[in-house]
C-alpha cells in the first residue's frame, strides 16, 4: 500500500516538477529574449553595453559585467516600432530569408510527392537500389554536400544568385523520403479501386494520394521552413554582400550596430516559426517521427 | 517513369553529378586541365594541421555530444511517458529550442558566456573569479550544452515514437514476474528500443553536425582551437577557393560518413530481424 502511494506521488508530483524545471531551464533563453524585447533602447543599452570611455579605461580593473534583467523596469513597444519602422535595412534581409526559403519550401515539396509517387507506382527490378542512392545522399551531413553544390553552382554560372542555395534545397532527397514512406501507408485497394473506375495515374496522384497525405505535407512544409529559416552555412559560403544575407545569419551581428534592438528583431525573426511549431505541433512530431522508419 | 523525371534529374544535376566530380577532382591537381595526381592530396590533407585539428573536434563532438544526447532525451522522454496528462504541452517545450533560428538566441549566449558576460557576474558576486568560457578549452563543454539544448527536441519525439510501439503487454507481464522498474527497464524497454536507438543514432550523427550554426554565430570564423570544427576548415578553404582540399576533404568526410551508417543500418536490419 505505502509503496502504491510513493508510486503515485512520484508520478503525479515529482515527475512534473523536474520535467517543469527542465522545460524553464530550456525556456529561458527565450523568455529573456522575449522579456527583454520589451524594454527601452535606453535600458538595454544599461544592461548589455559595454562602455568603455578613457575614464573606465583609468580603472580597467573594475569589469563592468553584462546582466541579464528578466523584467523591465517599464514596457515599452520602441524597439518593436524602430526594427519594423525606421530599419529599412531590417526589413530587406527579412525579405531576403523569405526570397529563398519560400522557394524552397514549394519547389521541395513538388517535386518531392511527384517522385515519391513515381517510386510508388513504378515497377522496375533496380527501383530499391535506385532509392538507396537517394537514402544515402539524404543521410549526408549538410558539410558534405557544401562542395558539390558549390561545384555545381560554379558550373552553371549561378553562384552569385540565390538559386546556388535554392536549388539544392529543391532537390533535396528528403522529402522524397518522407513522402515515399507516408504513401507506403495508403492500402494499395484505393490505387486498385480508382483504376479499376479508369482514374489515369495523374487522377489517382490527386484524387487519392494528395488528399491521404495532409498531415505529411504540413511535416515536411514545417521541417524545411524551419531549416532554412536558420539558414546559415550556405549563406556563408555564397554570399559575400551583407545586403544579400538572409536574416538567420545577419541577426548575430545586429548588435554591432544597435544593440538596442537586437531582441526585438531576435523575436520578430523567431515569431513565424513559434507560431508555426503551436499550430502544427502533431504533424511536426510526425514528420520527425517518419524520418525515424527506415 | 514520367513522374520520377523531374526529380530525378535535378537530383542527379545537384547531387549525384558533383559528388561524382568532387570524387575526380580529389586525385587531380587542379579542376581545370588537371593531372593524375594519385594519393597525393589525400597525403597533403592529412598532414594539414588544420585539418586535423577540426576533424579531431568534429569527432570529439560527435562522440561526446550523441551518447549525451540519447541519453538525455530519452530519459525525457521516459519521463514524459510517465505523466499523467499534459504530455503534448511538456513535449512541447523540448521542441522549442529546435525551431527557433539560432541567430535569435546568439546574443543572448553572448551575453551569457562573454568574458564581461552575465555568467562571470554572477560568479564575482560569489567572490569567484571570472572564466573565459568561450575562449580557452572550456568552450567545448559550452558547445555541447548549447549544441544539447538545441537538438534534444528531435530525439526525443523519436524515442517517444518508440517507446509508444512497445505493448503495453509486456510491461504487465514484467510486473506479474515482480520485476522492479529498473529491469523492467532493462529487459523490457532496452531491448524493444534497441531498433529505434541504432537509427536515433544514425540522424544524431548527422545532425551533430549542425552545432556550427550556433558557433560560428557566436563565436565567428576563428574560434578558440577546442571548438575549431571541419566546417571551419573548409569554409576557409571556400574563401582561397583550394579545390584540391576541398574536394579531398569532402571526399574523406562522405566515404567516412558513408561507410559508418550502412554499417549500423546494417546492424538495425538484424536487431529488427
Amino acid at each position: 500500500m505505502i509503496r502504491h502511494e510513493k508510486r503515485r506521488l512520484s508520478t503525479e508530483y515529482l515527475i512534473p516538477a523536474v520535467l517543469f524545471a527542465a522545460g524553464l531551464v530550456f525556456l529561458f533563453p527565450l523568455i529573456v529574449t522575449f522579456t527583454n524585447s520589451l524594454m527601452t533602447e535606453s535600458e538595454i543599452l544599461l544592461h548589455y553595453g559595454t562602455k568603455l570611455s578613457v575614464f573606465d579605461l583609468m580603472d580597467l580593473l573594475v569589469v563592468k559585467f553584462r546582466q541579464i534583467h528578466l523584467i523591465p523596469e517599464q514596457i515599452s513597444f520602441g524597439q518593436y516600432h524602430e526594427v519594423l519602422l525606421n530599419q529599412p535595412s531590417f526589413l530587406l534581409l527579412l525579405t531576403n530569408s523569405i526570397k529563398i526559403t519560400l522557394p524552397v519550401i514549394i519547389g521541395n515539396l513538388l517535386f518531392s510527392m511527384l517522385t515519391a509517387y513515381g517510386f510508388t507506382i513504378w515497377q522496375w527490378r533496380y527501383k530499391e537500389a535506385l532509392f538507396m542512392v537517394f537514402i544515402v545522399v539524404m543521410l549526408m551531413p549538410l558539410q558534405a554536400v557544401l562542395v558539390p553544390n558549390y561545384i555545381v553552382a560554379d558550373l552553371l554560372g549561378i553562384k552569385a544568385s540565390y538559386l546556388a542555395i535554392i536549388l539544392p534545397g529543391v532537390f533535396s532527397p528528403f522529402g522524397v523520403f518522407l513522402m515515399r514512406q507516408s504513401m507506403k501507408v495508403i492500402p494499395p485497394a484505393y490505387f486498385e479501386a480508382a483504376r479499376i473506375d479508369g482514374a489515369s495515374n495523374w487522377q489517382i496522384f490527386l484524387r487519392v494520394v494528395v488528399p491521404q497525405l495532409k498531415s505529411s505535407i504540413a511535416a515536411l512544409l514545417m521541417l524545411v521552413f524551419i531549416e532554412y529559416w536558420n539558414l546559415v552555412e550556405q549563406a556563408v559560403i555564397f554570399i559575400d554582400r551583407y545586403d544579400r544575407e538572409p536574416l538567420s545569419v545577419y541577426l548575430s551581428r545586429i548588435a554591432e550596430g544597435r544593440i538596442g534592438l537586437v531582441f526585438a528583431a531576435s523575436c520578430v525573426y523567431m515569431f513565424l516559426p513559434l507560431w508555426i511549431l503551436l499550430l502544427g505541433q502533431e504533424d511536426l512530431e510526425k514528420g520527425i517521427e517518419l524520418s525515424g522508419v527506415k | 517513369m514520367g513522374f520520377i523525371l523531374p526529380g530525378m534529374a535535378g537530383f542527379a544535376l545537384f547531387f549525384i553529378c558533383p559528388f561524382l566530380l568532387s570524387l575526380a577532382y580529389a586525385f587531380l591537381d587542379k579542376p581545370v586541365d588537371g593531372s593524375f595526381v594519385g594519393f597525393s592530396n589525400f597525403i597533403n590533407l592529412f598532414t594539414n594541421k588544420a585539418y586535423l585539428l577540426g576533424f579531431g573536434n568534429t569527432l570529439k563532438c560527435i562522440v561526446v555530444s550523441v551518447p549525451l544526447n540519447m541519453a538525455l532525451s530519452l530519459g525525457a522522454a521516459l519521463l514524459i511517458r510517465r505523466l499523467p496528462s499534459r504530455r503534448k504541452l511538456f513535449s512541447l517545450l523540448f521542441l522549442i529550442p529546435l525551431v527557433i533560428p539560432s541567430g535569435s538566441t546568439s546574443f543572448f549566449w553572448k551575453a551569457v558566456f562573454a568574458y564581461d558576460g552575465a555568467l562571470n557576474g554572477w560568479l564575482s558576486g560569489l567572490g569567484l573569479p571570472g572564466v573565459n568560457w568561450l575562449d580557452s578549452s572550456l568552450a567545448f563543454p559550452v558547445m555541447v550544452c548549447i549544441f544539447l539544448w538545441k537538438n534534444m527536441g528531435y530525439n526525443m519525439v523519436l524515442f517517444l515514437a518508440g517507446l509508444s510501439n512497445i505493448p503495453q503487454e509486456y510491461y504487465e507481464a514484467a510486473a506479474i514476474d515482480g520485476a522492479s522498474p529498473w529491469q523492467s527497464f532493462r529487459c523490457v524497454t532496452l531491448p524493444h528500443l534497441l531498433s529505434t536507438g541504432i537509427l536515433t543514432c544514425i540522424l544524431s550523427i548527422i545532425n551533430s553536425f549542425k552545432v556550427f550554426k550556433e558557433i560560428f554565430l557566436i563565436t565567428g570564423s576563428y574560434p578558440h582551437e577546442s571548438i575549431y570544427t571541419l566546417q571551419h576548415f573548409m569554409n576557409n578553404m571556400f574563401s582561397s577557393l583550394n579545390y584540391p582540399r576541398l574536394t579531398t576533404a569532402t571526399t574523406v568526410l562522405v566515404a567516412l560518413i558513408t561507410l559508418f551508417t550502412q554499417m549500423l543500418l546494417k546492424l538495425e536490419r538484424r536487431a529488427s530481424a
